[in-house]
């Protein structure tokens, strides 16, 4: 290896905390001082000492770099040969690299910018962003399918069951059941056939964790995939993915060749009786499909359509066989559980919700982008913190949680946990995930309306309340943007809301009107002005602008030649006026003046 | 089936359900009959239009009952205040993207939704907005497809998939622009659709009605220089008492030929008389093919939905098919040629009315190989329910109105013609000719149990001097299908086999008069009812056998000369080719 | 016979060697960003700089593609890492910008600290 510009070739840093220290960790140093001597090493590794690096029951440690390898355990004999093999030979020595950790790259985790990725906690996307996700490789050196090896050698599919149940661990496509009841109730049913299903039919405008986790890390899946067929006694699994995903689903495919390779996919998985397989059944878009039931139709090759249950998939799923369907970043959780223990996990989040969530953070804050952290985050954190805060010196309003199915909360909800219950509680909604920030620059009424226009568009139509319900609560919405709302519009979006949400067939029903009741419980006041004052404070309701000319103007009439409707009259160079009556509202004139002359509100 | 009995608590008393019941299913034992719409007992629970929702005490959400099982304990509430509003505004929704016609629609007084909605005592509209906007499918010979009538309960799909096996219909769209329609959108003539109107049945509304040509035909009844000449196929007279509110299964055959002349009909002629026509070819037919095991099993060819169907589906089965044309094309056949010669009428002058149970028979009428000298042999068919509702449209006492006899000569018939209406009949009839015709000893034992009944796919054997024949029946073209896929695996276990494509026979076909108040369209308890007429009328005859029918045997002495002679071939028997609509590839390999 | 266990490990060990072999523990390892809206943002054509520049003789460089890391209103992002340094992630890594990460960090060991994140 040529010598670089610092003529170091290794980084070491040997723990100095008080354990460490006390298990010898100074007679470590010697001895490797010593050995990189006798090979003529000694001026091309370099020796760091760190303060406790926390892993005592593990210690003395060595780490290292690059490729922060972290040994632990160290004995005389285990320095000998890390020096030997790891420095002098440029192969590092398994057998005393801890468990634990990863062999490759773990502090990337929160470099870099402290504020954004120092408050997340990386379990489901742990290896996106650091690992190339098209080699199995790579994913194999950071303890990659080591999981299913664990689970194969050491664990009966009851232990797997029971691991997952003490984790707490619940599902993450939005509902959150809880993970391991859902993995038990299948693995008693009895059946020749089972189906493992992957749900990554995702919806949500504007989410995109689904897609990034595949994308990012798609052997995480499938390993969460195989482990779920071996504890419900599955042989058969599926992942269900957009068809506008063509890089997920691309990356999904190598890496169901790569791991079918490996032998990690197949007949007799590493050896054992146990014989699994995978394939891709691609969705056409639908965000009904996205429920369970209607996934399965659609996977039948029927119209996605939902239907009611019972029976469960669980008891009766794809092709009538009992199937164990959860989300991706659900099975992202899965290797890591078995891997650091369901105590460990257990111990992040909250009493009823364990472990971390991705969100999909975006609209009026400055640092968009796709976030994983432990429930029992506030959102405030997660807005002001991670997210920035909100851009151009604007005051915060609401954020969106949880997509067309969730609800928008407001600024005194912002110390709200990120949990389950404390989500539904405020009536927002987990979701899969998205969430989206605004400001005032949002009217509310109208942010209630294209969530509406979405479910209503969604609607697969099989059930009445959904499909004519939110039509009819769509066009209350449209009037009342458009200024012809009547009091008794309020009553009848509550009505209505209050009847979707019970009476729906599926969750896409159910949760529906979130978007309406949500607002209409927080910010009333927004349309109680668009009825009765014909006002939009945000200035987004087009129908309840009125423009004027101020005394900025030049009268260069520039305005009054744009104007379609000849609402603007004026002679040159004296002050122009509109003609409120005859306005229609285009905008035209605010985007043609050029002395900033022209004011809506 | 589970028996174990569960305790549930409805509405805050105490009653018994079993295991594996449905809350309405145990709730309708107990007297409660919880509003429903789209759920129908013959068909798949859809829990699609939520009129059936309950409260269940620990549910967060309200439960369609006609989905959700019963268990231990649980406590249900059907009459709330709160569950009332709910389903008056389900109900509402419904309306509300309905047309509001009630009184220019075909099911006014016959609708579910209209019954329901008044039940719900909606007399304000609170969501009122758009509605939807589609045009009428007026393509098909037989059944007309007004999307904007639909209210989307599935049950048209669900029949045309689960029962009949056809799948002509699915939903497109999403949302409020989901509409029910043929793949592609085709006009329904172009469409896999057999024609059979069972959605007809089972729709709770107009969104599907027969092609009706009632207006047509009372301007030709008016008009003298026409010849009107009328057949009544058997299940009319078994049905048609129900269109005027009496119980059904009352044979109202002398009522409806009495109605017909005061309709203006010139000759009024019995379907059942071309029925023994139809028995004496069809068997010769058989024992033919049977001596010389010669494309067998021999398949019937009566019911027109089924030939459609077979001809796009099955069309690998074309050389099993009896080439006799059906009862009411060889009567139409007949009245244009041996009635006209007889009578030295013009055939060109006479208009050749079906009276029939069924709207494929409408479809049947138009296809051009069944024409005879160039004309077609049945001009126009009306449905049981467009003949009750000419009889009412021209003040007729239905009730009350002496009964008539047919005209002769093709108006006598034996029981054989009669039960050609109920599934099975066909067959029936053809073994108490064939036997004869095989042995010549008479068949004592002329009911034959193991036909009878409304079990999909019957089977039965009789034995003919040392000779055993096996026979099959399938009634609804989805046990059809079934029948055949066994046939295609053992093609020597039937010589024989009747089908029928709607259930129960053409008792429930597509034409017969909407469910009453008190039942639901298809009720097996209706069918067995009707069945039952058909199968008294049979009983009551002297002659029970179609070979023993003189004015057959006359016919063939003037007219035909025997069975199979090539004056019959000419005029009685037919041919089938492939029918491939858009989007069915062939599949070669099962194409003979 | 090995168990699962076992048998995994040595895969891992086997997958080290191959990683290791294809330059892994060269002294400075580049990551380019290619999820789909990374690859949307523009990171192909970043890609297709370093690879450039690895063909044009640029020595003891990994080149790696990584999924998404997260920051989007960032991207797309490269991550530079090398000894004895704290790695340097770059956002709205564009082909100008690659050509001079290319320039005057690869060669020069100069970090662009204004492209940071």
């Amino acid at each position: 290896m040529a010598e670089n510009t610092t003529g170091y070739r290794y980084y070491l840093t040997l723990c100095d905390g008080p354990t460490c220290m006390q298990k010898a960790s100074r007679t470590m140093r010697e001895t490797l001082e010593r050995e990189l001597a006798r090979l003529h090493l000694s001026d091309k590794v370099r020796i760091l000492v760190s303060g406790c690096l926390g892993m005592c029951q593990k210690g003395p440690i060595l780490i290292v770099n690059p490729g922060y390898a972290m040994y632990g355990r160290l004995t005389e004999e285990a320095v000998v040969r890390i020096v030997e093999e790891h420095l002098f030979n440029n192969r590092p020595v398994l057998d005393f690299i801890i468990d634990e950790d990863h062999l490759f790259n773990k502090f990337y985790r929160v470099f870099g910018d402290v504020n954004f990725f120092g408050k997340q906690m990386r379990i489901a996307l742990r290896n996106c962003g650091v690992i190339d996700p098209e080699s199995i490789d790579d994913y194999l050196c950071v303890r990659g399918y080591e999981a299913l090896a664990k689970v194969l050698s050491v664990m009966t599919p009851w232990e797997v069951i029971a691991e997952m149940k003490k984790s707490g661990l619940r599902g993450r496509g939005g509902a959150g059941f809880a993970t391991g009841v859902k993995w038990e109730l299948t693995a008693r049913e009895k059946s020749d056939v089972k189906y493992v299903i992957c749900n990554a039919d995702e919806g949500d405008p504007g989410a995109f964790m689904d897609r990034s986790a595949i994308e990012g890390d798609p052997h995480t899946v499938i390993e969460g995939i195989i482990i779920g067929g071996y504890a419900v006694g599955a042989r058969n699994g599926i992942i269900y993915i957009r068809a506008e995903y063509p890089l997920a689903i691309k990356r999904l495919e190598r890496a169901i060749a790569a791991a079918r390779a490996a032998g990690l996919l197949g007949q007799n998985i590493l050896g054992t009786a146990f014989s699994f397989d995978i394939e891709i059944r691609l969705g056409a878009g639908a965000f009904v499909c996205g429920e369970e039931t209607a996934l399965m139709h659609s996977i039948e090759g029927h119209r996605g359509m939902p239907r009611p249950r019972p029976p469960y998939p669980s008891a009766s799923g794809l092709f009538g066989k009992p199937t164990l369907i959860n989300n991706v970043e659900t099975w992202a959780n899965v290797p890591v559980i078995i891997l650091d223990g369901a105590d460990w996990f257990a111990t992040l989040g909250t009493k009823t919700s364990k472990g971390t969530k991705v969100f999909a953070l975006a609209g009026r804050v400055n640092n968009t982008g796709l976030i994983e952290v432990p429930m029992g985050t506030t959102i405030r954190q997660i807005v002001f913190d991670i997210g920035g805060g909100v851009p151009d010196g604007r005051r915060f309003k609401a954020v969106q949680i949880g997509g067309p199915s969730g609800g928008c909360l407001p600024e005194q909800y912002l110390d709200t946990q990120i949990d389950y219950e404390s989500l539904t509680q405020a009536g927002a909604f987990m979701g899969s995930g998205g969430m989206i920030v605004m400001d005032e620059t949002s009217c509310m009424v109208n942010i209630a309306r294209y969530f509406l226009e979405f479910t209503q568009d969604e609607s697969c139509g099989k059930c009445t309340p959904c499909r004519e319900g939110t039509k009819r609560m769509l066009e209350i919405l449209t009037r009342i943007t458009e200024g012809s709302g009547t009091a008794e519009d309020i009553v009848r979006l509550e009505r209505l809301g209050a009847l979707i949400k019970r009476a729906s067939l599926c969750g896409l029903g159910q949760s529906a009107p979130n978007a309406v009741l949500s607002t209409l419980r927080h910010f009333r006041e927004e349309y109680e002005e668009h009825i009765q004052h014909k006002r939009c404070r945000a200035g987004v309701c087009q129908a309840m602008l009125s423009y004027a000319i101020t005394d900025a103007c030049t009268g260069c009439g520039a305005c009054r030649k744009a104007c379609p409707v000849n609402a603007i009259s004026g002679t040159q160079k004296t002050l122009h006026v509109i003609d409120q009556k005859a306005c229609i509202k285009c905008n035209n004139c605010f985007v043609t003046c050029k002395f900033e002359a022209i004011t809506k509100s | 089936m589970d028996t174990t009995t569960v305790n549930i608590i409805i509405d805050g008393k105490p009653y018994a359900a079993r295991h594996g019941q449905t809350i309405m299913q145990a709730a309708d034992e107990h007297g409660f009959h919880i509003p429903r719409l789209c759920y129908h007992p013959r068909l798949s629970i859809e829990g699609a239009c939520r009129v059936c929702i309950v409260e269940v005490e620990g549910a967060k959400n309200y439960v369609a009952s006609c989905a959700f099982p019963v268990s231990e304990g649980m406590k249900i509430h059907t009459n709330t205040q709160e569950i009332r509003r709910a389903r008056r505004d389900i109900v509402e929704l419904i309306l509300d993207n309905h047309p509001d016609d009630c009184h220019t629609c075909e099911r006014d007084s016959n609708c579910e939704l209209q019954r329901l909605a008044a039940s719900m005592g909606i007399r304000n509209r609170h969501f009122k907005g758009e509605k939807k906007h589609y045009e009428k499918d007026l393509s098909s010979a037989s059944v007309i497809r007004d999307p904007n009538k639909c209210i989307l309960c599935q049950r048209c799909l669900r029949i045309c998939s689960e029962v009949q096996g056809v799948n002509a219909l699915s939903h497109a769209f999403r949302g409020f622009q989901t509409v029910v329609m043929p793949a592609y959108n085709l006009p329904f003539a172009e469409s896999v659709c057999s024609t059979c109107g069972q959605c007809i049945n089972v729709c709770p509304t107009a969104a599907f009605v027969e092609k009706n040509c009632t207006q047509e035909l009372f301007e030709k009844l008016n008009d003298p220089s026409i010849i009107k000449v009328v057949q009544v196929a058997p299940s009319v007279r078994a049905a048609i008492g129900e269109a005027f509110a009496l119980e059904p299964g009352r044979n109202m055959e002398g009522q409806t030929a009495a109605a017909l002349r005061r309709l203006g009909f010139d000759y009024v002629f019995d379907t059942q008389f071309s029925a023994d026509l139809t028995i004496m070819e069809e068997a010769s037919e058989f024992l033919e093919r049977f001596q010389n095991k010669d494309r067998l099993p021999l398949i019937t060819s009566c019911s027109s939905a089924w030939m459609k169907m077979m001809e796009q589906f099955h069309p690998d089965f074309i050389p099993n098919i009896s080439s006799c044309k059906s009862p009411m094309v060889m009567m139409g056949t007949l009245v244009k040629t041996y009635f006209a010669e007889k009578m030295k009428i013009d055939p060109a002058k006479i208009l050749s009315v079906g009276c029939m149970c069924c709207t494929a028979k409408k479809y049947e009428a138009e296809r051009p190989e069944l024409r005879v000298n160039n004309m077609a042999a049945v001009d126009m068919v009306i449905t049981t329910r467009e003949l009750a509702w000419m009889v009412k449209s021209a003040g007729i006492d239905f009730i009350n109105i002496h009964p008539e006899s047919f005209d002769l000569p093709l108006g006598l018939s034996s029981g054989g013609g009669a039960i050609f209406g109920v599934t099975g009949g066909v067959m029936e009839s053809a073994i108490r000719t064939a036997y004869e015709m095989y042995t010549g000893e008479t068949l004592v034992d002329i009911e034959i149990g193991a036909l009878r009944g409304f079990s999909g796919i019957r089977e039965g054997k009789i034995t003919m001097d040392k000779d055993e024949i096996r026979v099959a029946v399938a009634h609804g073209l989805g046990n059809a299908s079934e029948l055949l896929d066994i046939v295609r695996k053992n093609p020597q276990r039937y010589h024989f086999i009747e089908i029928m494509g709607c259930p129960g026979g053409c008792i429930g076909g597509g034409g017969q008069p909407y469910a009453g108040v008190n039942s639901m369209p298809l009720d097996e308890n209706i069918l067995k009812k009707r069945a039952e007429a058909l199968y008294s009328i049979d009983r009551a005859k002297t002659i029970r056998r179609s070979l023993d029918n003189p004015d057959v045997q006359r016919m063939y002495k003037e007219y035909l000369g025997s069975p199979l002679s090539q004056r019959a071939h000419d005029l009685l028997h037919t041919h089938y080719a492939p029918k491939l609509p858009q989007g069915i590839l062939p599949i070669e390999s099962t194409v003979k | 016979m090995a168990t699962p266990l076992e048998l995994i490990k040595k895969k891992r060990a086997e997958a080290i060697n191959r990683v290791i072999s294809k330059g892994y523990l060269s002294t400075k390892r580049v990551y380019v960003g290619m999820a789909t809206c990374e690859i949307a943002a523009g990171s192909k054509e970043a890609w297709d700089v370093f690879k450039t520049a690895i063909e044009q003789g640029l020595t003891n460089v990994y080149l790696s593609q990584k999924g998404c890391v997260g920051r989007c209103n960032l991207e797309p992002t490269v991550e530079v890492i090398e000894n004895d340094r704290m790695p340097v992630k770059y956002g709205k890594v564009t082909a100008k910008r690659a050509q001079e990460i290319v320039e005057r960090h690869l060669k020069k060991g100069e970090i662009i600290t204004e492209w940071t994140i």
